[in-house]
């Protein structure tokens, strides 16, 4: 029996995450009608994590608990961004769900979705992978549903329970396949029994590559494998919308780390060619059908796709520039929109959903500072320089170039111009239409000024994104 | 002793009809979920073969861990299922239309 | 010519009952029967799964699985009842698609998964170390892999949540006060003052 005493150390953000969401649950079980306590208490956990993970970020890395957790710098900086973001979204979630009766179990379950997320982040086992993935996914198919009484709802949440599911069948046999051929579990020990093996045996791990992938790409939403997200988003409670559509896109690449970069760098060239294949697709089918939607929340979540195709980009390049570039695009992706489902938050009120884009009309003589904050998101999703966008798609494209496949770039350029059309329209509808409604909008203060922190970020970061390309070259040792 | 492949070529046939049903199912959400269970059937039979000629128990463990997330999916996937009825009088998979796509 | 031994011809037994009656779970229009083929398909794998040295999933297979989950995916089917007429479309009419799926994914699997491909060919490239598989399971269960351990806890624990949140709803003739929508009411919503003028009295 060679039983190690695990470092309990480099799991501390987990097991505070843990014993707080616990705290939560007893709190909302013995005080009924104490939705601020729960709230102010999620928080904490949320902050308290992030702050323990920025404690901890050093250069050091080391495995533990028999090399099913690892401590490095990629993990504590996605760990970091993720606890954040997803306190971003319980800010905007909060009058949300309480004007609409959504039980506290959104903060409940959101943060056991978070622990999922932080698990697969560190994890070092296809096991840990995969626990952290269902840990991840099951809380958030149950959020979807929590407005009981709307069909749409439920609906969605059904398509997203079906196609998740699916989609861990199919990683989960490729993963079956990975430990046939390799004989563990644990991913650098994978990485070297590759390494030892014969030519000849690669066309199985090539055949298992492709469920992986197929399974990657239905996590993060990568056309073809992206027909759930414009429903799921369109469905879902938009305060719901926000969390899923943000967090979980970290927590799914730094899956895609794990498995590609450190368990199968050996067959890098099949891997880069099957990630062309989505990028591609994902690229030309967010931005050519998100052209055509009349509802907000729909051209998001085709936007979202397209920004996953962009993301696969530095990811397919294959160098730790690369990678560092596809992290860059995460971070700032995440933020921009948990930032914009936010807006929609923000406007809608107690029986009335800001959804479409006619909502939007003369936002700038309704609120003048709300459609100057609008607009700062969407240019920064489209890409305009000054905004942080702009860095991250220069980024990606860099890599792209630096490895040969200018066609590549431009392709993903041209296609960037196409998308910046229907981020505009929306700019000229908050500024030059008539207001449908003319009557001035109230949001509360504390969601006002998170939009406002929120979309300064963008431009802040787009002026100076020194320090967060840092990190991000930090984290992979350059 | 049993060719290891043999495993493999019932483990594969198991997660095809599964995949199968999937696309092909245009009746209820229930069948759906079986589909799902099939899949996850086929894994589990592919772990313990390899487990048991690679000599190593990690393949064993991993089953073990589907077994119990796959409870736990089950669980959702059945409460979703009864909440759809609730809103709904039905669990037609073709009748799932009310967000296009 | 050696004759065929026995254990292949148990183990061709368990894998033509599971994979016929898998058929028979997509294939079947009640899905009452859909579990019940689900079931057996289950029983036959734990039989397949005791042929591999895997005593203590297979037992927990028939055990958990079939006893626990699938019992819970017939009440639910019994729970909601489902017209069977709306279903009665030709499964026919999908046959061939369905076939064709099959065929080219195990196709493609029979190809990919060939025994040269793996290190230790088609016979065992090692032994599974000596003792009850119970016990060998619980050792590194609770050493090595205490930490998924604890995770798939916290996973339970989340669908337990998860399930009785969305399912369980309020008693609907429960009388209870409301305090939040008494605090929010408004003095309009409850009295209204008419200016009533005074009548005078006429003798």
């Amino acid at each position: 029996m060679n039983f190690q005493f695990p470092h309990f150390s480099a799991a501390l953000p987990e097991i505070f995450l843990l014993s707080m969401t616990c705290l939560v649950l007893l709190t909302e079980l013995f005080m009924k009608y104490s939705r601020s306590v729960v709230y102010v208490l999620s928080q904490v956990a949320l902050l308290g994590t992030a702050i323990l993970f920025i404690l901890g970020f050093n250069n050091i890395s080391y495995t533990t608990f028999n090399g099913h957790l690892i401590f490095d710098a990629l993990g504590s900086l996605l760990g970091i961004f993720i606890c954040i973001i997803a306190c971003i979204a319980f800010i905007y979630a909060k009058h949300y769900t309480r004007d609409r009766n959504i039980p506290n179990e959104y903060y409940i379950l959101g943060l056991f979705s978070t622990l999922g997320m932080l698990v697969m982040v560190t994890a070092q086992s296809f096991l840990m992978i995969y626990l952290g993935l269902e840990l991840l996914s099951l809380p958030l198919y149950a959020m979807v549903a929590l407005q009981k009484d709307s069909p749409t709802a439920t609906e969605a949440a059904m398509k997203y329970f079906v196609m998740g599911a699916i989609a861990s069948g199919m990683l989960l046999y490729g993963l079956s396949l990975l430990y046939g051929v390799s004989g563990s579990l644990n991913l650098p020990a994978v990485a070297s029994a590759i390494t030892t093996m014969p030519e000849k045996q690669h066309l199985v791990l090539v055949f298992a590559l492709v469920f992986v992938i197929a399974g990657l790409g239905f996590k993060l939403a990568a056309a073809p494998f992206h027909m759930w997200a414009p429903d799921v988003y369109t469905g879902a409670p938009t305060a719901v919308t926000a969390f899923l559509a943000s967090a979980p896109k970290i927590a799914a690449l730094g899956m895609a780390f794990r498995l590609l970069i450190t368990a199968l760098p050996q067959i890098v060239s099949q891997w880069h060619e099957l990630l062309i294949i989505l990028s591609v697709l994902s690229i030309t089918i967010g931005n050519v059908i998100a052209i055509a939607q009349s509802n907000l929340k729909r051209m998001l979540a085709y936007s979202a796709i397209a920004h996953i195709g962009y993301m696969l980009l530095g990811l397919l390049s294959g160098n730790a520039q690369g990678y560092s570039a596809a992290l860059f695009y995460i971070l700032v992706y995440s933020i921009m929109s948990v930032g914009g489902f936010g807006m929609i938050v923000l406007l809608s009120r107690r029986g009335f959903e800001a959804e479409n884009i006619e909502d939007f009309k003369g936002l700038n003589s309704r609120n003048p500072w709300l459609a100057f904050m609008m607009m700062l998101l969407m240019l920064s999703m489209a890409g305009v320089p000054p905004t942080v966008g702009f860095f991250a798609k220069l980024l990606v494209l860099k890599a792209v170039v630096q490895t040969q496949m200018v066609w590549l770039a431009v392709f993903a350029v041209l296609l960037a111009i196409v998308g910046a059309f229907y981020y505009l329209r929306v700019i000229k509808t908050m500024y030059f239409d008539a207001p449908g409604d003319p009557t001035p909008i109230a949001c509360a203060s504390d969601t006002r000024l998170m939009i406002s922190i929120n979309s300064l970020a963008l431009l802040v970061l787009g002026i100076f994104p020194g320090a967060l390309l840092e990190v991000c070259r930090v984290a992979f040792g350059l | 002793m049993i060719p290891f492949t043999h495993y493999l070529v019932v483990a594969a046939l198991l997660f095809a009809i599964g995949l199968a049903g999937i696309i092909l199912n245009r009746r209820n959400v229930i069948l759906l979920l079986m589909c799902v269970e099939l899949m996850l059937l086929a894994v589990n039979t592919n772990f313990i073969a390899f487990s048991n000629y690679l000599g190593d128990m990690a393949g064993q463990v991993f089953v073990f861990f589907i077994l119990t997330v796959a409870a736990a999916e089950a669980a959702i996937g059945l409460a979703l299922v009864t909440l759809l009825f609730r809103n709904r009088g039905d669990i037609d998979v073709e009748k799932m239309n009310l967000l296009k796509g | 010519m050696n004759p065929i031994p026995i254990s292949m011809l148990i183990f061709y037994l368990f894998a033509g009952i599971a994979v016929l009656s898998a058929i028979m779970v997509i294939a079947s229009n009640n899905p009452v029967r859909g579990v019940l083929f689900l079931v057996v398909t289950f029983i036959a794998s734990s039989g397949m799964w005791m042929m591999a040295q895997a005593e203590f999933l297979s037992l927990i297979l028939v055990l958990v699985y079939v006893g626990a989950v699938m019992t819970l995916f017939l009440f639910v089917v019994m729970m909601i009842n489902i017209e069977l007429t709306s279903q009665k479309r030709k499964f026919s009419y999908y046959l061939p698609f369905g076939a064709g799926i099959i065929l080219l994914l195990v196709l493609m699997m029979l190809i990919a998964l060939h025994p040269q491909y793996f290190s230790f060919g088609s016979m065992p490239s090692g032994v599974l170390p000596k003792g009850a598989n119970t016990e060998l399971l619980g050792k590194v269960l609770y050493t090595n892999y205490a930490y998924p351990f604890i995770v798939a806890g916290v996973l339970l624990l989340t669908a337990i949540i998860a399930a009785i949140s969305l399912v369980h709803r309020r008693p609907r003739d429960c009388k209870s006060q409301q305090v939040t929508e008494q605090i929010k009411t408004r003095r309009e919503l409850r009295v209204r003052i008419v200016n009533l003028p005074s009548e005078k009295k006429e003798d």
